[in-house]
């Protein structure tokens, strides 16, 4: 079918036929306005409270712009803990994580929708299966486990775990089974290997749902909290969510406003992130960069 | 070519496979068969480099000129003892404090690494008193405990029951500290058949705090209430009908409204429990007092919020009973002058609960260890010390000589509401079994407490249902007592 | 090494054989991980439930299956079965038709768009802590947001997260606000996954809007929203931060879901059988729905263009 040739500009950015009139753009700015004003008011709050002294947080009525503005909690949110390091810490588990994820989900995700063998859909429910096991279970035997290797409070113990994924192969599967069979056909009567058809034309068709699941595994590996908690013992191999917990204090004298600051040192990078994937990568397939 | 990439990938996993296969099968399980000391220990392959020496018994281990083994990994099996003598000690300490305690307490273990040169310490945070407890029982169980930790006073009895705590008299006795000095109810309360488990660190009690603005507003007497009748007369008082201004805030989530509701039922002359683990809460007198608790939610004057701490700095709530810890923190962030009062009464008697934390010293480690680490322990709670940290943060000093001091009379004096607080320790009373002693008791407690103020039953059904929980968990806890103590 | 056509290729036993290692090749290393880290924990929960242990002392009592007893008796745990369930179809409904409907809405070309895409995944990324700062005031009957918005309309608002009825709604809530970002980015890329040319074809062959996003987009989306659904349901089962941060599964157990009990079970009252039953059950439950779906919906949902 023609559809096969002109392959490679699929993934553009959702450009549909051309909406029609100015009614559906006006419903579609006032609903984005409407939305984004519901979605960010708290986050507006927050961001203000970093600036806030702690008795000026929760006030009546509630204030939105500082009255009296101060920078201090950022240096006493930075100060109060190892940030520095935390992020360093974070940085290297995070990348190292999200890509041996991209890899598993990939490569899991190709063999369960191209490959042929027994018990493929008991494979796929034990990889779902993971799911349906919260950290509260895993968290003390692996620990104990990583005791008995001698890795407690290193690095292959805050970073393996994460590694094998179950979001990323169903998502990689979704997109896979998305794409129109022909293109399979097409490549292996032109010869391709699997790994060929994986690597030059299965991914880059896939590539916005790719960086999406990258995105999200950026997320849940960086706020990953509980895991990194038990697994160190000490501040150099911390990371940055254990940093918010040492802004709280359990006997009442937490300052609102300093852990406000500790939250924005931690979601600034993952926002940065996000925003530069959605807009080089995702336009980047807009321009058709990317070819079949 | 292709097929023999695969293949060399094929035999990478192979091999992958078997490695992981193997750890996992070495990883430890508890021992299935009852045995009366530790639990039998699954083959490790891989952990081989300690030293099986390394794993010592509470008092079997060579005090000195043991083989000098070194652990391969630093944070493997607990390292044997350090032989020659002269050589510096390692200790490792867990703590739960954070912002400006946190601080505190660097500074201290800096100033007992700077005053002598045989033991070094080493403070390790590791979250809050509960994730403390939780990450000491999952190290108890890996074999990476640290020798010496913070307890909160409902953590401490559990590691006690399983013998993962070391008792502290000889210790004290060899290091010529006065255990009189320290408060008796704190000892007391550390103490199981006449021996020392748990020593006082950073303790609290309750305090009656109050906003003295909204106090002059409402026409009441600088001071607080005297007993907790009066506060219900004063409640209302201070209530405004828009809702923007209530009476007390009754702890909510989170904020340990078990543990001050024992000075209530203590001072209706009732306990929670009996030291021998009989629950009493639902007799008469502990009944009474959750009537005043129900009452107080349902005629209007007190609320049991989210936080109270942010109600009472917003100048929502004219007052609260909270820790003493958290006093320096809301002096500083309260727009309003902070007044402090002890404890009010109730018709029969005064009752203030201790609280907060203090130090254990695990069984687990070389005697060499758990020496260094109670040097560690004997200065922390010294009475200088004590009177500095008791300064720097908003706990009490555990010496009576520290409280009588120069040091404390000073700080007293500048700072009328800590004062309070010291006076009022005079008073203390050691806590009800069932909060402390029991692991599920304070769950049950605050459930049933919050069933009162939140969903305002009556009092004599919750506490039937309650006790009928705790006395279950009161009995379980019981046998394990007369396993250890006879 | 690849076969070009026409030459006598492996016997079917070989290709088989071939299949089948290469599944263990691409597969393996992640199933595997995923038995030493995920089911090594889950097989010894199911060990501790048949188990009275509290996780310190040397002796481990086996029960039987009085733990099982004791749990499924329990009227606290009926509760948490109940709350689990509320959280479940409200989470699940909320978050994938309002970020489905984000997803659409930002997918045509707007100015500000990126931004406003940001401000919707920003509560996604956010950490618990943070997240209970400001909803907590949000929610506060005194002077919450909420409050200035409910009150002119004459209505009192609760004191949400503690009210007996009124937790769970706010739970949900703030669930809503923070998982929206996860679904519409996900229907972005699955919106953008779909090939132009079908609506082109679409087009020429005289559909107009309405038809095309009939027979086009929805279709087109069909995968993504059976994983929305499948990863839906199994993650608001997961929630756990959300719930500590703002109610502690109270108040009394308002709020406790499935493993938030797990959670009281094991690391607050030490009762690892309990703790074991709770991982056990929620487990086959688990595993049974997304068997179902997986059976009956994916057959009707995904197509082979």
């Amino acid at each position: 079918m023609a559809a096969v040739e002109q392959v490679g500009s699929a993934g553009l950015a959702g450009r549909r036929a051309p909406v029609h009139g100015v009614v559906s753009r006006v419903v579609g700015y006032a609903t984005m306005i409407v939305v984004v004003f519901l979605i960010g008011l708290p986050l507006l709050w927050l961001v203000s409270a970093a600036f806030k002294e702690t008795s000026e947080i929760y006030v009546v009525p509630a204030s939105w712009i500082p009255h009296n503005p101060i920078l201090s909690n950022f240096p006493n949110a930075w100060n109060a803990a190892p940030f520095g390091r935390y992020y360093v810490n974070t940085i290297f588990v995070t990348v190292v994580s999200v890509i041996g994820k991209l890899i598993m989900a990939s490569t899991t995700a190709y063999a369960l929708v191209a490959l042929r063998f027994p018990f493929k859909t008991f494979v796929f429910a034990l990889i779902l299966g993971a799911l349906m096991i919260p950290a509260q279970v895993v968290v003390v035997p692996n620990y104990l486990l990583f005791a008995d290797l001698g890795l407690i409070n290193t690095f292959p113990a805050l970073i393996i775990p994460h590694i094998p994924t179950a979001v990323g192969t169903f998502l990689m599967r979704q997109a896979f089974l998305a794409l129109p069979r022909e293109i399979l056909d097409a490549a292996r009567v032109d010869g391709a290997g699997h790994l060929r058809t994986l690597w030059t034309i299965m991914l880059p068709l896939s590539l916005p749902v790719l960086v999406t699941f990258g995105l999200l595994a950026t997320q849940d590996v960086w706020n990953d909290f509980l895991w990194p908690l038990i697994i160190t013992n000490t501040e150099n191999m911390r990371t940055l969510p254990i940093g918010i917990s040492r802004l709280l204090d359990q006997e009442g004298n937490t300052q609102w406003g300093v852990v406000m600051a500790g939250a924005i040192y931690v979601i600034a990078p993952l926002l940065i992130v996000f925003i530069w994937a959605q807009r080089h990568i995702v336009e980047g397939i807009a321009a058709g960069a990317v070819k079949g | 070519m292709h097929r023999i990439t695969r293949r060399n990938l094929l035999g990478i996993m192979a091999g992958t496979a078997g490695l992981a296969l193997m750890s996992a099968c070495g990883g430890s399980q508890p021992a299935a068969k009852p045995a009366e000391t530790k639990p039998a220990e699954a083959a490790k392959p891989t952990a081989a480099p300690a030293a099986p020496a390394a794993q010592p018994a509470a008092t079997s281990a060579p005090a000195a000129a043991a083989k000098p083994t070194e652990a391969a990994k630093p944070a493997a099996q607990a390292p044997a003892t350090v032989a020659a003598t002269g050589s510096q000690v390692k200790v490792t300490l867990w703590s739960s404090f954070t912002g400006v305690n946190g601080d505190a307490q660097t500074a201290m273990v800096d100033r007992f690494n700077q005053s002598q040169k045989d033991v070094v310490v080493e403070n390790q945070f590791q979250g809050s008193y509960e994730e403390t407890g939780q990450k000491l029982t999952a190290a108890l169980q890996a074999k990476q405990a640290p020798d010496i930790s913070i307890l909160s006073d409902v953590w401490w009895f559990k590691f006690y029951l399983n013998k993962a705590i070391i008792p502290l008299d000889d210790l004290l006795k060899a290091n010529n500290v006065d255990k009189a000095d320290y408060v008796d109810a704190f000892v007391n309360e550390g103490t199981r058949k006449g021996q020392l488990m748990w020593l006082p660190f950073a303790r609290s009690t309750p305090l009656f705090y109050y906003n003295k603005d909204a106090w002059k507003d409402a026409g009441l007497p600088d001071r607080g209430p005297e007993t907790y009748m009066e506060l219900a007369e004063w409640g209302p008082k201070l209530t405004k009908a828009d809702g923007s201004r209530y009476g007390l805030a009754h702890s909510g989530a989170g904020g340990y409204i078990e543990w001050s509701f024992q000075s209530v039922v203590w001072g209706w002359g009732g306990q929670y429990s009996d030291d021998n683990f009989q629950v009493k809460i639902a007799e008469k007198p502990a009944v009474d007092a959750g009537e005043w608790l129900r009452k107080s939610v349902v005629d209007g004057w007190a609320k049991s919020p989210q936080n109270a701490d942010n109600d009472f700095r917003g100048g929502i709530a004219s007052a609260m009973i909270a820790s003493t810890g958290g006093l320096p923190g809301h002096e500083a962030a309260a727009k309003f002058p902070v007044g402090t009062a002890f404890l009010p009464k109730g018709p029969v008697a005064f009752g203030c609960p201790t609280g907060g934390a203090g130090l254990g010293i695990l069984a687990s480690v070389p005697k060499e260890k758990q020496e260094a680490a109670f040097k560690y322990a004997a200065f922390a709670t010294s009475p200088e010390q004590t009177a500095i940290w008791a300064q720097a943060t908003g706990y009490m000093p555990v010496r009576k000589s520290a409280i009588e001091g120069a040091a404390m009379k000073d700080f007293y004096a500048k700072k009328p509401n800590f004062q309070t607080a010291g006076k009022q320790l005079a008073m203390v009373r050691g806590q009800d079994v069932a909060r402390v002693f029991v692991p599920n008791g304070q769950q049950i407690l605050l459930k049933g407490l919050d069933r009162i103020t939140v969903n305002k039953e009556a009092s004599e059904t919750v506490m039937k249902d309650i006790a009928g929980q705790l006395q279950k968990e009161c009995d379980t806890v019981k046998k394990q007592v007369q396993a250890i103590e006879g | 090494m690849a076969q070009v056509v026409g030459t006598p290729g492996p016997s079917r036993l070989q290709r088989e054989w071939r299949e089948w290692l290469l599944f263990v090749a691409l597969a393996g290393p992640n199933v595997l991980m995923f038995i030493i880290f995920n089911y090594r924990p889950l097989l010894y929960n199911a060990y501790l439930s048949f188990h009275s242990w509290d996780f310190l002392s040397p002796v481990v009592i086996p029960v039987g299956l009085d733990n099982y007893v004791d749990v499924l008796t329990d009227p606290h745990f009926h509760r948490v079965v109940q709350n689990t369930v509320i959280l479940m179809v409200g989470g699940v409904c909320l978050t994938i038709v309002i970020g489905m409907a984000l997803a659409l809405l930002l997918n045509q070309k707007l100015a500000g768009r990126d931004a406003a895409r940001s401000v919707m995944f920003a509560p996604y990324m956010l950490s618990g802590a943070a997240i209970a700062v400001v909803w907590v005031y949000i929610f506060d009957p005194t002077y919450g947001l909420l409050r200035t918005v409910i009150s002119p309309l004459g209505l009192i608002p609760p004191n949400w997260l503690r009210d007996q009825f009124w937790a769970m709604p706010a739970v949900i809530i703030v669930y809503t606000w923070k998982n929206l970002g996860y679904t519409m980015v996900i229907c972005l890329a699955g919106l953008q996954a779909i090939p132009k040319e079908l609506y082109e074809a679409a087009t020429t062959d005289g559909a107009n809007a309405w038809h095309r996003f009939r027979h086009v987009t929805i279709p087109g989306l069909a995968p993504i929203t059976f994983f929305l659904l499948v990863t839906g349901i199994l993650a608001s089962f997961q929630t756990f931060d959300l719930i500590h941060v703002l109610t502690r599964g109270g108040p009394v157990d308002a709020t406790s879901t499935l493993v938030y009990y797990l959670y009281e079970q094991g690391f607050i009252a030490f009762k690892a059988g309990n703790a074991g039953v709770a991982a056990v059950l929620q487990f086959i439950v688990l595993f049974i729905i997304t068997l179902i779906q997986i059976r009956y919906l994916e057959r009707r949902v995904t197509y082979a263009a």
